[in-house]
């Protein structure tokens, strides 16, 4: 057993905290979207490429500023077109050409950006508001001696605390919310009340695009910015959608800060955090095939 | 007399396909091919025939099919290296070897729906693909891959050239051939059940789980199979074998020639390689660009790949 002191837990709780947030960030999107309309999106790594390679060009010509405001904004926008354009064609076909168009889009978008901008890593400037470190045994005081955190990683964390409310708000507090979430529950008879379902799923659609975007310009410099890192990342975000169980928002929370943690935790051991997040998976799929907090009856 | 007339009905499409295959050498250079991507073509027409029992008969979507791939791949690579520079030996125990992993993924895998099971299966994919760069690496030599193998020999023959085209091409033939045997027998009938209506299959009392964890090994023995005999092809594993591309490119190639027709899957493999290897010399490195674009169009406006274009054409041909 390695030793385990109390600086040494804090700051695997806090590293696992920053891991999940990212993942957190991306599969809210994902269950968001699967769970009003269905779809179980692949393209959702290419739409965070997309905001991290948007985020670095903003963020070098115009500003920081800039980038926090554009960014979500075209990511809505283009979730918008994506919905319109293309996925509402499948609401009808098999969840098998869902996931096949998605994953051509997936592949579409990744040779672009690709293409545009080279297979290579490019540097994500952090502004320097964000830049250093925070003195973490001055905010803490039972962390013994000197204690550091990278500043931006802590911003990252409190970002995705923020969305995360944002979100549980909008759904739990609006009127808009109130209907999406009755739209999770059964689309066809919110359809018999005269609800249009369809402009809703629409902004829905946006709205993990857009959550998407906030990943990119606060995860961008965490997570690097090539062209693999969409699905490098779609892969353990979909793991805690499942984990989560799908379409379930605090599933997708609870999840990603476990899977976090899990890798935060089995850090020291190469061997065991490359298969951790596998291991929990087979783990809760046996105990609970529905997922932490799935739903009922949300596909079985 | 009519028994074998009866046979060769039967199997036309068994005997086209070997027709086509064996006589390769002569007509593919003509057409740009380079004498060793006609193996390359056979080898993974054998994995999308497998692969095409799973997707367009079951109706369940694999995005981790590279697993059984890489790791028969590997297995091979090992044993050739270890063993014995015979491929027989090599070949048996990797598809056992990935078999029986197969079993295990299937059992996982197969407890929920298409979605879970797409997802599960691209995560499982990439759990195997972590573990060969990382905990495996004194086996696999992770990022460089495993190399330093003999030539593989069958008994006294060197798989070098002509002999491993043929070899490589006879057993695909053959392993066509046992696909349109299942197509037509009772368990192909079940597979076709489960993807019209599987809760309407077990209300007559039939236990869907144990054709559909049937169906998914057949077709993990066959990647298996692939895998192996790409290494009798190529003595060479790289970690991509076992990566997400190799899954994903599984599933363009029996998309774009149309699933559940076997024949099509095979077609999309051809026209797949050839795109990558002879096309793109002109598309330089936005080839795969227009291969996903092309795979997009297929998926949105004809969802039964090449052999829909076929049969719609022949429509029109004999309306006429």
């Amino acid at each position: 057993m390695f030793d385990l002191s109390t600086n040494a837990l804090f700051m695997m709780l806090l590293t696992g905290l920053q891991m999940g947030s990212i993942y957190v960030l991306i599969a809210l999107g994902l269950t968001l979207i699967f769970g009003t309309l269905g779809v179980v999106n692949f393209a959702h790594g290419a739409l965070y490429l997309v905001a991290i390679y948007l985020a670095v060009s903003i963020n070098d010509a115009m500003g920081f500023g800039f980038a926090l405001i554009l960014v979500p904004a075209i990511l809505f926008v283009l979730g918008v077109a994506m919905e319109r354009g293309l996925i509402q064609y499948f609401y009808n076909r098999p969840h098998t050409d869902q996931i096949l168009v998605t994953f051509g889009l997936a592949i579409v978008i990744q040779e672009v950006l690709k293409w545009f901008f080279g297979a290579n890593n490019i540097p994500f400037a952090i502004p320097s508001w964000g830049n250093g470190i925070i003195m973490m045994h001055e905010w803490f005081p039972f962390l013994e001696g000197f204690v550091v955190y990278p500043k931006w990683r802590l911003i990252l964390v409190v970002v995705s605390i923020i969305t995360v409310a944002a979100v549980f708000a909008l759904l739990h507090l609006t009127t808009f919310g109130l209907v999406i979430r009755a739209g999770m529950r059964d689309p066809e008879m919110l359809q018999f009340l005269g609800v249009n379902i369809n402009r809703r799923f629409m902004i829905v659609f946006g709205l993990g695009s857009l959550i998407a975007g906030v990943a990119g310009v606060f995860g961008g410099p965490v997570t690097q910015v090539s062209p693999e890192v969409g699905m490098h990342l779609l892969v353990p975000s979909f793991l805690v959608v499942v984990i989560g169980g799908m379409g379930s928002l605090s599933g997708a929370v609870l999840a990603g800060v476990l899977i976090g943690m899990a890798q935060s935790f089995t850090a020291h051991d190469i061997n065991l955090s490359t298969i951790i997040v596998y291991l929990i998976t087979v783990i809760v799929l046996l105990v609970r095939p529905r997922g932490l907090l799935g739903a009922k009856g949300v596909f079985e | 007399m009519k028994m074998q007339q009866g046979f060769f009905e039967r199997n036309r499409s068994v005997f086209i396909f070997a027709l086509i295959a064996l006589t390769m050498p002569f007509w593919f250079p003509l057409i740009g091919g380079y004498s060793g991507l006609d193996t390359k073509i056979m080898v993974f027409c054998i994995f999308v025939v497998g692969f095409d029992l799973l997707l367009g008969y079951t109706g369940y979507l694999s995005f981790g099919h590279a697993a059984f791939f890489g790791i028969a791949a590997y297995t091979t690579g090992l044993m050739l290296k270890g063993f014995s520079d015979n491929i027989i030996p090599a070949i048996i125990v990797a598809v056992i070897v990935s078999t029986l992993v197969s079993v295990v993924i299937g059992l996982l895998t197969l407890k929920r729906t298409g979605i879970y099971f797409s997802i599960l299966t691209l995560a499982f994919a990439e759990m195997f693909h972590s573990m060969a760069m990382a905990m495996l690496q004194q086996w696999t030599g992770g990022e460089n891959g495993l190399t330093g193998m003999p030539t593989p020999m069958l008994f006294s023959i060197k798989m070098q050239g002509d002999a491993v085209f043929y070899f490589i091409t006879f057993v695909a033939i053959l392993m066509f051939y046992v696909a349109k045997r299942i197509e037509r027998s009772p368990v192909g009938l079940m597979m076709r059940a489960i993807k019209c209506n599987q809760t309407r299959l077990e209300y007559t009392g039939i236990n869907a789980r144990k054709y559909k964890l049937l169906t998914f090994v057949i077709s993990a023995a066959y990647a298996a199979l692939a895998g192996a005999l790409m290494v009798v092809y190529e003595p060479f594993v790289g970690h991509e074998f076992l990566g997400w591309h190799q899954s994903g490119e599984i599933v363009i190639m029996s998309v774009i020639g149309g699933v559940g027709t076997l024949v099509g899957p095979m077609l999309g493999a051809a026209f797949m390689l050839y795109f990558e290897n002879v096309l793109s010399v002109d598309l330089g490195e936005q080839w795969l660009l227009v291969l996903g674009m092309i795979f997009m169009v297929v998926v949105i406006f004809m969802p039964g790949g090449f052999m829909e274009a076929v049969s719609r054409l022949q429509a029109r041909f004999t309306q006429k």
